[in-house]
């Protein structure tokens, strides 16, 4: 007869059976916890290399180029220019440094005020204030309508520039400053403002920050 | 105890592995952090080159201009009166602020920045100082983008003046200069409150110390020709 208290072979078998599963079943949560702990950390340093990323972006972005970089499509050049002050006679820029309109070059000793001219202006005066880091912007009165003139007017930096018209310019607009020149296909023509980051009052002007006052006010000048 | 180690073996490294792979995860995730905040702190403030949106750059850009016009309004009254002490004091102002124009274009070469700013004038000035209230803000140096530099003269004033002469002359430049030096002033003060950049604060603060001395001489120099 069995003794009561003792238990059976198959309640023995049944409470080892139990004791497996429920060891199976705290190894099972273990592992769900650790691959939940697994899976937070991942998240965590996730986040971390993602935020890193961006910091580094925001902190470390320079959305302007050093002026030095700035390519211009279509940008000509004239290096190693004299600059010579000559006159009363005129100069022949186009034989001379087979440039039109000029950008750079020998020029009368008085530069042309910096501002908005309305007529056409002498280009040996207009040399000089290239000379002084000013850039010059012209423009074929016969190409632009007047809504067109008066958005260059806006475009052009408020000193060291010179706006004035060009009869027979080879372009609707030429922006011009000492050894450097670009055409362009109208008033909105985005290589304008590139031309001014890379060469208003730049350092490859001859005397950038001399004056573009004080010198001859051309005719019809408006502003 | 052996019956531990023993029902599964492999489910028990698995287990140790996931969680030697957790801690791992979680060192690099503060080793990340720590880095960013070094990196961040290393490279940014203090010493690094201003950016182009700077008010360190906006001052230079801004500042040339309006000492540019200075340097021209001193030239225009020394052709228009021989009164020694008017010439002097526009001797002195054009060649200081010319060398002035001077530094900050040098600054500007040196950052690697463009002459040209790539947004409207008096920006940097409209954006509040570090650490100044909003009340601060709206009752100080509320400029608008692109409206004109405090203190600057229009071109008809500067035609005016150098259309008069003698005592006219003096006065009407007097006047101009008093109020272009407040604006100088004015712009100084807002980039030593934006800026720990030394030289910029060095020369804005000179500017603030001479200017301010040179409006109570020309407001003394005024009174005596009113």
């Amino acid at each position: 007869m069995p003794d009561p208290s003792k238990p059976t072979v198959q309640q023995q078998r049944e409470a080892r059976r139990a004791e497996k599963v429920a060891g199976l079943q705290k190894q099972l949560a273990t592992q769900r916890r650790n691959r939940r702990i697994g899976i937070g950390a991942a998240i965590v340093a996730g986040v971390a290399v993602l935020s890193l990323a961006v910091g580094f972006i925001v902190v470390g972005s320079t959305p302007k180029p050093n002026p030095d970089d700035i390519d211009i499509a279509g940008l000509t050049e004239f290096p190693g220019l004299t600059s010579v002050h000559v006159g009363p006679e005129p100069v022949d820029y186009e034989a001379a440094y087979d440039m039109n309109p000029p950008a750079g070059g020998d020029h009368y000793a008085t530069w042309l005020n910096c501002g908005v001219y309305e007529q056409p202006q002498p280009n040996e005066n207009a040399v000089h204030a290239l000379e002084h880091g000013a850039v010059w912007v012209t423009y074929d009165p016969e190409a632009l309508d007047d809504a067109e003139i008066a958005s260059l007017r806006d475009a052009v930096p408020s000193t060291y520039s010179v706006l004035s018209p060009f009869p027979g310019l080879p372009a609707p607009v030429v922006i011009s400053a000492w050894g450097a020149q670009v055409q362009l296909e109208g008033v909105d023509d985005p290589r304008m403002q590139s031309f001014i980051s890379k060469y208003w009052k730049s350092a490859s002007a001859p005397e950038p920050g001399a004056p573009c006052t004080g010198g001859l006010d051309g005719a019809g000048r408006i502003a | 105890m052996v019956q531990d180690a023993s029902p599964d073996p492999a489910g028990h490294t698995d287990q140790s592995r996931k969680t030697r792979l957790a801690i791992a995860a979680v060192l690099t995730a503060i080793g990340l952090v720590a880095a960013s905040l070094v990196i961040g702190r290393v490279s940014s403030p203090v010493d690094s080159d201003p950016l182009d949106s700077s008010a360190e750059a906006g001052f230079s850009r801004d500042m040339q201009v309006h000492h540019q016009q200075a340097v021209e309004m001193a030239m225009i009254v020394r052709d228009e009166t021989d009164d020694p002490e008017v010439r002097l004091l526009a001797y002195d102002i054009a060649t200081s602020q010319a060398q002035q124009s001077g530094q900050m274009f040098g600054w500007l070469a040196e950052w690697g920045l463009s002459q040209a700013a790539s947004e409207p004038s008096m920006m940097w000035m409209s954006r509040p100082a570090p650490g100044a209230s909003s009340h601060d803000h709206a009752a100080g140096s509320s400029h608008e983008p692109g409206s004109p530099m405090p203190g600057l003269a229009t071109r008809e004033q500067l035609q005016r003046l150098s259309e008069n002469e003698g005592p006219d002359a003096e006065r009407l430049f007097l006047q101009l200069m008093i109020a272009h030096h407040e604006g100088g002033v004015e712009m100084a003060e807002a980039v030593i409150e934006r800026s720990s950049k030394r030289v910029v604060v060095d020369l804005a603060t000179s500017i603030v110390q001479a200017q301010s001395s040179e409006i109570e001489l020309m407001e003394r120099m005024l009174a005596e020709r009113s």
